[in-house]
């Protein structure tokens, strides 16, 4: 569990209801983030930056991650947290916070692709992945470098998976910074997305398919020049 | 592509993820072991999750930390 920064232990400093007491260690960070929101509501602007503390870097990771350019996250970020606080008081007490700031995030990036006019979305078919006349496809996927001396590589690593990200398809590429990157489950993805969970499944494995042909190309072609 | 070949790509993903029963779990181990294609598909696509998974994360700039906490300042300091 991360450590308590000492605004926090004062925000939090209200003793907790024998309620919250029995099941505070089993769900630690949502028993604070409502403790926050209730600590916002009742004036508090200390806890509203320990909101946005806890998820600023997130919400902006993933803005960056869909739309690829800095202005376009930094945007996203501020939209999201805006209208987070702004419409609190409709957040329900059974939903997570992140899982609410991650709906909200969503909405803003499809609102920013559609201020942009950008060409509509190409579908992925499954049968492109498949080849059909008998050849037999190689796929050269490095592994990821863990050695702290491999800085060049490692940024090097980031820079192809960040590219080959952004050309994913926009609906492709919700569902794949959602479940691979965010860590959302398949059901969590289809709620915050408003769509099937067959939907996800389907969206998600052909993403990781042009994923790994896309990140093959861009590693063979690094090798050979 | 064959398509007994056809048929376990599509759910490779979902085996992946732990979200298919256990008949069908089986049915693509041993499919897996069997056809060497597969495995080679399967081995890559398992990598990309996983390089994809490890790829780094950006720290918001200071510039924009400051910006968004003096918006959010603005907009709610008397709600």
């Amino acid at each position: 569990m991360p450590k308590t920064s000492p605004m926090m232990e004062g925000i939090l400093s209200k003793p907790l209801t024998p309620q919250e007491s029995v099941t505070v260690t089993a769900v630690a960070t949502d028993i604070t983030d409502h403790q926050l929101i209730s600590r916002f509501k009742e004036g508090s602007m200390e806890a509203m930056e320990a909101i946005v503390d806890r998820y600023e870097n997130r919400i902006f990771n993933f803005g960056l991650k869909m739309c690829g350019q800095f202005q376009d996250a930094e945007d996203i970020t501020q939209d999201t947290f805006l209208n987070a606080f702004r419409y609190l008081n409709t957040f329900r007490e059974e939903t997570k916070l992140k899982n609410w700031l991650f709906k909200i995030a969503t909405t803003a990036c499809i609102r920013k692709r559609r201020k942009k006019k950008c060409e509509p979305d190409h579908e992925l078919s499954l049968d492109s992945f498949t080849n059909t006349d008998g050849t037999k496809e190689t796929y050269d996927i490095p592994d990821w470098t863990d050695d702290p001396s491999d800085k060049v590589i490692q940024a090097e690593m980031n820079s192809v998976i960040n590219n080959s990200i952004k050309t994913l398809p926009h609906k492709y590429k919700l569902v794949f910074n959602l479940r691979d990157i965010e860590g959302f489950s398949t059901k969590e993805t289809a709620e915050i997305l408003g769509i099937s969970i067959e939907s996800v499944k389907t969206r998600l494995h052909r993403a990781r398919l042009a994923l790994r042909e896309k990140i093959s190309r861009s590693y063979q072609e690094g090798k050979s020049t | 592509m064959k398509e007994n070949c056809k048929k376990n790509f599509e759910r490779i993903s979902e085996y992946l993820d732990g979200e298919l029963g256990r008949d069908a779990c089986l049915q693509i181990e041993q499919h897996l072991m069997e056809c060497p294609e597969c495995r080679d598909c399967f081995d890559a696509l398992k990598k990309t999750i996983a390089l994809c998974k490890k790829s780094g994360q950006e720290e918001i700039p200071g510039d924009m930390r400051e910006r968004l906490r003096s918006k959010l300042r603005d907009c709610f300091s008397s709600h």
